[in-house]
């Protein structure tokens, strides 16, 4: 039965891999029928999601196959819906993101959540032009373990320490990881920032986020 | 400035011996200073034009959109008319839309027999420029109605405007009109958005393929609207980064476009750019498959994803405008490394270079570096 089971997981990732949201939707039902729980699917679907995110980061797959495969698990989980159970996300912890006030960019700042998320973290995108007492209620309200925060327009840089000083009056600054990431963010001005990271792109910065968890953990 | 001219000309031509010009794009750094009244004492009262005398570098883009961001919006020849039954409705909010966070909205509505599409843009912080809170399309019964206003859409030339803007600078800087994204570009950043465009192309394939059918008949008809008049680059308003436009998306719909387009550019003796101002590392080894001339805006590292000896190697025929990064005019950037960058791009590109900001002065800049940059332009040219 595992190994009868096994052949069905491959062919689920498979299918998300190649978006084939056709197939993927008969299979999922075939597992459910089979017994298999909801929430092992999406376990199943997001280690597919997991490849993907791998074939990212080597070149193999860009941004829109990013999307796609957002797209083909959306539509698996909407015939998975019905015999959910329980949450699915967040295993890894959670993560506030926002571009900062006064800028509006968001592809970086997408790019940045769809990878948090198929990570494992649960991610609250509070969208762009987010003021620093918006950051900070988030941080109180939802305690995450990291904050992503990006601008594109050198006028906007300096909210990041203007953030971070009111993560210390707030008494929140110890309380979360803070990494920050835009085009025009450089390394010299990230160490000036009062940060914990920085990241050149999204992929870096998830994977800097996943030790953050990993160091906590051992 | 006849010199200005010249040297733009020798680098389209791929000519060398005439020096290099500087030309930044301060018109942010002018309009935000202005509206935030930070604007230097010696620059307040001052027209743009003036503040670029006075900086010592030229202007770029007359010719322009007219759009908010356009760099000079006075001087529009190629003009959009719509059909006889469209209409156009434009109106502005102060908070009306969305309550819970009051901002200027410009929205923009069509109203056409087969339906209605409405966009709705935020201006930034000090007004200076928009950006799309919602886009004219967002499901398949818009693209029926957008079909319908392209099918109908004409570009005249408006010959009073070209006239003045050809008096101004023409014999100063060669003629350059400022045109749209490419097609896939139009909708990614223009008219539907960049996620939406990706889903839709993967979920209506053909219908999204006749879309970009339509928009490069636009094109065409710009050209044809184009015909005999003296210009000698057009620039297409790209904005290419490859999050967007995947090395992928780029082989089959932008390449083949450009591919189409440029024998006819070149046919009608004009030269032709793409504003390329994102990530690029992936797709600039295609570039020279598209047949531009040039590029604009291609930002190295640390800002962008290249550097200044891939950019030189992957664009092996063409020239490049701009090549400074923005921040490097930021306080907090070294002196010195503003320095040792312009030397290395200057000594990379020359003689095809028109050397500038990517993308533009921003507006916390330290303006003096733009001077600086200046005399380290003019001793290279001396040393010629």
């Amino acid at each position: 039965m595992m190994k009868n089971n096994e052949a069905l997981f491959e062919a689920i990732r498979e299918a998300l891999v190649t978006f084939d949201v056709d197939a993927l939707k008969k299979i999922v039902l075939q597992a459910i029928q089979r017994g298999v729980k909801a929430e092992r699917i999406v376990d199943v679907m997001s280690e597919g999601m997991g490849i993907v995110g791998q074939k990212y980061e080597s070149g193999e797959y860009f941004v829109s196959e990013l999307i796609i495969a957002g797209e083909t698990m959306k539509d698996a989980l909407e015939v998975l819906e019905p015999y959910l159970e329980e949450a699915t996300d967040g295993k890894l912890g959670t993560a506030v993101v926002a571009t900062v006030a006064g800028d509006l960019h968001n592809i970086g700042k997408n790019i940045f959540v769809t990878l948090m998320t198929t990570a494992g973290f649960k991610v609250i995108d509070l969208g762009v032009d987010v003021s620093a007492d918006r950051i900070v209620e988030a941080v109180k309200e939802h305690h995450p373990e990291v904050m992503g925060l990006s601008a594109l327009l050198t006028t906007n840089l300096e909210q990041f320490p203007i953030i971070v000083e009111k993560l210390k009056t707030e008494g929140v600054r110890d309380a979360v990881k803070v990494i920050i990431g835009g085009a025009t963010v450089t390394e010299e001005y990230a160490r000036q920032a009062g940060v914990d990271g920085y990241a050149k792109t999204a992929i870096a910065g998830v994977n800097i986020c996943k030790d953050w968890i990993n160091e906590d953990q051992t | 400035m006849m010199e200005t001219r010249d040297r733009m000309m020798a680098v389209y031509e791929g000519r060398r011996g005439l020096g290099v010009v500087f030309q930044p794009r301060i018109k942010h750094w002018y309009e935000v200073n202005m509206a935030a009244g930070t604007l230097p004492n010696k620059y307040r009262g001052m027209y743009l034009d003036e503040v670029y005398q006075d900086l010592g570098v030229t202007p770029r883009e007359v010719w322009g959109p007219g759009g908010a961001s356009s760099e000079f919006a006075g001087y529009l020849p190629l003009q959009t008319k719509e059909g006889g039954d469209i209409e156009v409705w434009v109106k502005q909010t102060h908070g009306l839309f969305y309550e819970a966070e009051p901002k200027d909205y410009l929205i923009t509505e069509y109203r056409t027999p087969a339906g209605s599409i409405r966009q709705i843009q935020r201006r930034t912080e000090y007004g200076t420029s928009l950006y799309n809170a919602e886009y004219y399309l967002k499901e398949l019964k818009d693209i029926e109605v957008y079909k319908h206003i392209l099918h109908e859409r004409r570009y005249v030339w408006n010959r009073l405007r070209y006239e003045w803007g050809a008096k101004r600078y023409g014999n100063q800087i060669p003629l350059r009109i400022q045109l749209p994204r490419s097609p896939l570009l139009w909708l990614m950043v223009g008219a539907m958005g960049c996620q939406r465009t990706v889903i839709m192309l993967w979920r209506h394939q053909r219908e999204m393929e006749r879309l970009l059918d339509l928009l490069e008949e636009q094109f065409y008809k710009m050209l044809e609207t184009c015909k005999g008049k003296s210009i000698v680059e057009l620039s297409f308003g790209d904005n290419m980064h490859q999050d967007m436009c995947s090395p992928p998306l780029f082989k089959k719909y932008v390449l083949p476009f450009y591919q189409r387009i440029m024998s006819k550019v070149h046919e009608m003796g004009m030269y032709a750019t793409s504003h390329w101002d994102g990530f690029v590392k992936q797709l600039l080894p295609l570039v020279r498959e598209t047949g531009l001339d040039g590029l604009e805006c291609v930002t190295p590292l640390p800002q962008g994803d290249v550097t200044l000896k891939e950019m030189k190697e992957e664009m092996t025929g063409m020239f490049l405008r701009d090549g400074i990064p923005a921040v490097f005019f930021c306080p907090w950037t070294h002196l010195k490394t503003l320095e040792d960058h312009v030397k290395k791009l200057l000594h990379t590109f020359y003689p095809r270079l028109i050397l500038g900001v990517s993308d533009l002065v921003p507006a916390n800049a330290a303006i003096e570096r733009v001077g600086f940059v200046n005399k380290i332009v003019e001793e290279f040219n001396a040393s010629l």
